[in-house]
């Protein structure tokens, strides 16, 4: 008995003492606390690379980032379920009423992605699809083909059209570029961006959209296994020129992007949204990291620095 | 000291005991309280039966999603009821103990799954399948995300529910009453359709009703498989909507446009109202049967 609670002194006093020890290491700047993330499945690996790099330098700070859409991010977000949310959209006027103070981190895009299976994927890639028959497929739905989507070839099989059933920001993106918003996108809803991805894999006639970072494999950086990546006809011309060819690798449309050769929307900035000002110093910190050092690891993830302007005015709305 | 314990333990069971009860009762006021905003400005007619779904246009129709449940809902049991039933009368009636002691740990099982286990599942397997092999079998083009493959997967959901049930309601029927039948020359067949039942209907009909209240607010497993197309489906191989599928997708955009909110907390409403009298008029038939057989 007498030895039990010796031992359990000895542990007792071990898990007093070991924090004690910690802090007096680097006690000027020790930061601990939690910061919770949540939202756009678009920003997830991006601040998934964050957390990494942040807690390097922060061991006493969790970050916990959670995917589930922008929707979700922007309204964990004003509920204050998270310190930030992950929002790949526009922010609304009425969510700025509410408080909401978004900050520009990074960029990327979406880009529309048919199964490598598609018997006309040759076509696909010789003639592109113009925004007028983006519209034709998924507003109007007047492309009910594949023949009627490219134009201008005779194809009797039908196209399958998939969105996303979320609200997210890569359909509110996609949308956008069409001029219009998510609702009023037609096909078949599947649930987040792997979700939707799968589906255009695994059905020869199937188009979809993904987030770039869903679209392109992180390692290899060419598309995902199974899925081609739709040129957009920008021009019109009925032909992809060596111009407009800006889809083999990630590399490649992270480019055309910030070259502004690809059009925004579909690419689009994606924010970091807090509820008021951050008051708590892990997640103020944080947020200041990755609007300065943090965008270090911007390109390497496959995202696009935004503009210093931009940066600069998160970093000063941040005070 | 001891009786103050005893009091002690009395009034802090009943207040924990009092605490469920609550909650539905505060849900109930909640949800009614928040859809107020909306019943104010448009008819509640209108909303149930407005097959327009466009919020951002202020059109908040919740037609579509109804049916969808229902057409979801309906192709669940006409798929579970018939398999389940069969199941439970073999399992009470003609297996052997050692059987039924095997399958019934096995069926209950099925209950334990995590619904987004059985989404998977049905991503993976049913929709190729409802796409690639029913469809074209039925001469008709689908990309398998279907009300159909939301009520395969609904169905095997909800036959732990309705079998587990069922075989509790054949227990109940005396033994001395199939005695006397096989006696008389039934053979067990016949025993089963004239005995036990009859005897047993109304437990039968609450063990479908409990399993319809399951089906119809189950969101994870139908979200991933139906397609979340905000229009009524006219075939089961049309993608469709449900209630709480539109809850899950939508309450991200809640804040975002105005009276979504309202509107979503309406479908809550309706759901939760739909699932409450199904859950009571179950109850009540099982305490009739209950109070019969004591």
């Amino acid at each position: 008995m007498v030895r039990i609670c010796r031992a359990a002194a000895v542990v007792i006093l071990g898990a007093i003492l070991v924090p004690f020890g910690l802090s007096g290491q680097n006690a000027p700047k020790l930061l601990s606390g939690t910061v919770t993330l949540s939202g756009a499945w678009a920003l997830y690996p991006m601040a998934v690379k964050w957390a990494e790099e942040f807690k390097k330098l922060h061991p006493g700070v969790r970050i916990d980032v959670q995917a589930g859409g922008a929707g979700k991010g922007m309204a964990d977000a004003l509920t204050g379920m998270a310190d930030f949310g992950m929002v790949s959209r526009e922010i609304n006027p009425e969510e700025t009423k509410r408080g909401a103070l978004a900050f520009a981190v990074t960029k990327d895009g979406v880009v529309a992605t048919v199964s490598a299976r598609n018997p006309l994927l040759r076509e696909i890639m010789k003639r592109g699809v113009t925004q007028a028959r983006f519209v034709a497929i998924w507003i109007t739905g007047s492309a009910k083909t594949w023949g009627e989507a490219l134009g201008g070839i005779p194809d009797a099989k039908a196209i399958h059209v998939f969105t996303r059933s979320d609200a997210c920001g890569a359909a509110e993106t996609w949308a956008a570029f069409l001029g219009k918003h998510q609702e009023d996108l037609g096909g078949v809803g599947v649930y987040g961006d792997p979700g939707l991805a799968d589906a255009v894999r695994r059905d020869p006639l199937a188009i979809g959209f993904n987030n770039i970072n869903f679209a392109y494999d992180p390692k290899t950086l060419r598309p995902v296994d199974g899925i081609a990546v739709v040129p957009i006809d920008l021009d019109g011309s009925g032909t992809i020129e060596p111009a407009e060819a800006v889809y083999a690798t990630r590399d490649d449309i992270t480019g055309a992007i910030l070259r502004k050769i690809y059009p925004s929307p579909p690419a689009r900035d994606l924010y970091l949204v807090s509820k008021g000002r951050p008051v708590r110093t892990a997640a103020a910190e944080f947020l200041r990291w990755v609007l300065t050092d943090g965008q270090r690891f911007v390109p390497e993830t496959g995202y696009i620095p935004v503009g210093a302007e931009q940066l600069k005015k998160g970093l000063s709305s941040i005070k | 000291m001891r009786r103050f314990a005893d009091i002690f333990a009395r009034r802090s069971m009943r207040l924990s005991a009092a605490v469920p009860g609550l909650i539905v009762f505060l849900i109930f006021l909640a949800l009614v309280g928040k859809s107020r905003t909306i019943l104010g400005l448009k008819s509640f007619t209108g909303l149930l039966f407005g097959s327009g779904w466009h919020p951002l246009k202020g059109e908040f129709g919740f037609w579509p999603f109804i049916s969808g449940t229902l057409w979801v809902t309906l192709a669940a049991m006409v798929l579970a009821v018939p398999i389940s039933l069969l199941t439970a009368i073999y399992l009470s009636e003609y297996a052997p103990r050692s059987v039924r002691e095997l399958a019934k740990p096995m069926i209950d099982l099925l209950a334990g799954i995590p619904s987004v286990v059985y989404g998977v599942w049905g991503v993976l397997i049913i929709v190729p399948f409802v796409g690639n092999v029913l469809a074209p079998a039925f001469g008709v083009t689908s990309s398998g995300y279907s009300v159909l493959a939301a009520g395969i997967v609904l169905a095997v959901m909800v036959f732990p529910t309705i079998i587990h049930v069922s075989l509790e309601v054949f227990a109940s029927v005396p033994h001395a009453l199939r005695e006397a039948s096989l006696a008389l020359g039934a053979t067990t067949w016949e025993t089963v359709k004239h005995v036990v039942l009859r005897k047993g209907i109304q437990g039968i009909i609450a063990a479908v009703v409990l399993g319809l209240s399951r089906a119809f607010g189950e969101t994870m497993a139908v979200l991933m498989v139906v397609g979340n197309v905000a229009r009524s489906p006219r075939s089961i191989f049309d993608p469709g909507a449900t209630l709480p599928s539109l809850l899950a997708n939508n309450y991200g955009e809640m804040m975002s446009i105005p009276l979504y909110d309202s509107a979503l907390m309406l479908a809550a409403l309706v759901l939760f109202a739909v699932v409450l009298v199904f859950n009571i008029a179950a109850r009540i038939f099982l305490v009739r049967i209950e109070r019969r057989t004591e």
